[in-house]
């Protein structure tokens, strides 16, 4: 028997559990999850863990051997992990309620004090767009945010460019890369032509990072284009959940209002990376250098959320707040990208609790958090860490913390713009230009008035042609993803 | 399940922005909407007594005001950014803007300037102005003479009497 299960957290009910506790927790979990009422994988998982959870816990000396294991390997766990985690929790107490309740958790991830100072190697490959739209001005100033990015380089750094249209080019490998006029030479040959394709570019790009693989540093991808692909999403999608299987966080910039900012964002999520919208070439270099900047300053990468959620307990919706805000996925193990030297990584957490009995506490969840802590030899231990909350049936009398609040606030205002959105295309236009006026009513309130505009424009435009603009689209979405910028919302 | 009461989009209990229109629900995380909503009020047929002696709307739809549980009169709270609620009489001096006198007040020990509704841009504020039996909103007491925000259906007891706010737009 082991303790990689967290048995209690599977059942949602403490430690201190009564046996009572646990056939009762096991009986609503049992009723819920049955594979009659159920099917599918993830429900018959999860129902024999359930099963294994009431097995082993309802016999007094099986658990008392298994707490002994749990405690021992959370303490030790502790002790030596790489990172710190605070949460934050909307309310103090849980309603006891015989319908399905929200909680919100706010989730700190710091680096622990003792971690190396040390400047990371970089293993970047920079994958751009050289399809016919980019000629001009956009491959121009893109030419140059690279160069400097190669200028930059350090000694133990390892760069490639690599250009796609219809194929995918290998413009400047990384030998190259360390010898300035060459690479000079070799991009100023670089000529627009040709379709999209993203995803030969991103297979290319994953080649030459995983030939220069470093596990001491990070490894980032970074995607330029101002198209859509044709045809081979699937195969971007697949390139992205390789890059983060081994490692790789991807980042994307999308240049004007051509490109699709639904597969970028899928992308970079899988790996925990970040998407910038451009609306001009012309600030492509300052946003080079920030992703550029962030690599150096990283402490930790590959940072991941993993785990398990109680039965009683759904993950509705996850959003990073920083470093780079930005929607994750919803479900674990979470890829969260890279922490930050001087920062944190913050999470919040938007979760169901459906129906629950009396009890005292709610284990909410067993998280686990883990990544590869920069310039260590060992492997880094990743911190165990259980969220619970006491049930009641007194309401909890107090006001929701300000940093939920106001984080949630600005993510009501993005959720809109998804609705909206999303309603658009079902052809529902009147409902979605009246959100779309929400939106701008709650923006100006915000004093953002350049962003209010922007949705009331949108809504006429509903108004009149039924359709929003794919400008329009993406000035709304960045724009209110970007009011969680931490220099916006005056957090760390 | 509770209400959005800018929309009325049912939420989850817990629930801090409305998913529909984005608004605070900040009165909203203690109490569920009961059932099948037997507070709801029908504004056409509401009347306004209890003294101020307007409507219940303000010309953008918006409805503001109080009802009394007992009787399901609706006492309207609409054309001032305040109003003193108690027990009025005559030869007394202080008169509130509220006269709960006809609502049995003495009986139900509510003092003469027993609370004050206070609407201001943040919301609609209650504070206790030091009465004998106190004010309690949702079940919970008040510290006298500290505002308190108040949301649609919030349960408002002076002394015994019972009020609740209604708080909501029409028409979205």
């Amino acid at each position: 028997m082991t303790a990689d299960l967290d048995y209690y957290a599977i059942l949602g009910i403490p430690r201190s559990a009564s046996v009572e506790d646990i056939r009762r927790a096991y009986r609503e979990a049992a009723l819920r999850l049955h594979p009659d009422k159920n099917p599918g994988e993830e429900a018959a998982e999860l129902f024999l863990q359930v099963n294994k959870a009431y097995e082993l816990l309802s016999d007094s000396e099986q658990r008392s051997a298994y707490d002994q294991q749990l405690l021992a390997m959370e303490m030790e766990l502790a002790s030596k992990a790489s990172f710190r985690s605070r949460v934050i929790q909307s309310r103090k107490r849980l309603l006891q309620l015989d319908e399905p309740q929200v909680h919100y958790l706010l989730l700190d991830i710091e680096p622990s004090q003792d971690l190396p100072e040390f400047r990371p190697p970089i293993n970047l490959s920079i994958v751009m767009d050289r399809s016919t739209s980019m000629r001009g001005q956009r491959l121009d100033q893109l030419r140059s945010a690279v160069l400097k990015i190669l200028q930059a380089m350090g000694e133990g750094d390892s760069t490639s460019i690599i250009a796609f249209s219809d194929r995918a080019e290998l413009i400047v490998s990384p030998d190259q890369s360390r010898e300035m006029s060459v690479a000079r030479a070799r991009l100023s040959l670089l000529q627009a032509g040709g379709g999209t394709e993203i995803g030969k570019g991103l297979e290319m790009g994953m080649e030459e990072l995983q030939r220069n693989f470093s596990k001491e540093g990070v490894n980032h991808l970074i995607l330029l284009t101002d198209g859509r692909t044709y045809g081979d999403e699937e195969m971007c999608i697949a390139m992205a959940d390789r890059a983060s299987e081994q490692g790789v966080i991807v980042h994307a910039v999308g240049i004007g209002s051509d490109w699709s900012d639904r597969l970028l964002d899928d992308l970079a999520t899988r790996s925990g990376g970040s998407v910038a919208f451009l609306e001009t070439p012309k600030s492509i270099m300052e946003v080079m250098d920030r992703i550029y900047a962030g690599m150096g300053r990283t402490v930790a990468s590959r940072v991941r959320l993993g785990g398990s959620i109680a039965q009683q307990v759904d993950l509705r919706s996850a959003f990073r707040l920083l470093p780079e805000p930005m929607p994750m996925g919803d479900s674990l193990p979470m890829a969260l990208g890279h922490l930050p030297r001087e920062g944190i990584i913050r999470l919040l957490l938007e979760v169901v609790i459906h129906p629950i009995g009396p009890m005292r506490e709610l284990t909410l969840a067993h998280f686990t958090i883990d990544g590869d802590v920069l310039g260590r030899e060992a492997d880094s231990v990743a911190l165990p860490l259980d969220v619970r909350i006491p049930v009641s049936n007194e309401p909890d009398p107090d006001p929701p913390p300000e940093e939920i609040t106001s984080a949630l606030s600005l993510i009501s205002l993005y959720r809109l713009q998804e609705k909206a959105r999303h309603e658009a295309e079902l052809g529902q236009s009147a409902q979605a230009a009246r959100r779309l006026e929400n939106l701008a009513t709650q923006l100006l309130a915000g004093g953002e008035r350049e962003l209010a505009r922007a949705a009331l424009s949108e809504a006429d435009r509903l108004a009149q042609s039924r359709r929003l603009s794919t400008e329009g689209e993406k000035i709304l979405k960045y724009g209110t993803r970007a009011l969680l910028l931490p220099a916006r919302t005056g957090e760390p | 399940m509770i209400e959005c009461p800018s929309c009325k989009h049912q939420e989850f209990v817990g629930t801090l922005y409305c998913s529909e229109c984005g608004t605070r629900l900040v009165h909203t995380s203690p109490f569920p909407a009961m059932g099948s909503d037997p507070d709801w009020v029908d504004l056409d047929a509401a009347t306004s007594e209890g003294g101020t002696g307007r409507g219940l709307e303000l010309e953008s739809g918006a409805a503001l005001g109080l009802r009394v549980l007992a009787t399901g009169d609706m006492v309207s709270l609409v054309g001032r950014d305040n109003y003193t609620l108690g027990r009025g009489g005559s030869g007394q001096a202080i008169v509130p803007d509220v006269d709960l006198d006809h609502y049995g007040a003495q009986d139900q020990g509510i003092s003469r300037l027993h609370a004050e509704i206070r609407i201001v841009e943040s919301g609609v504020h209650i504070v206790d102005l030091d009465s004998v039996n106190g004010t309690l909103v949702n079940g919970e007491r008040l510290e006298p003479q500290s505002p308190r925000l108040l949301g649609h259906k919030d349960m408002i007891q002076l002394g015994r009497l019972r009020l609740q706010l209604i708080s909501k737009y029409r028409g979205q």
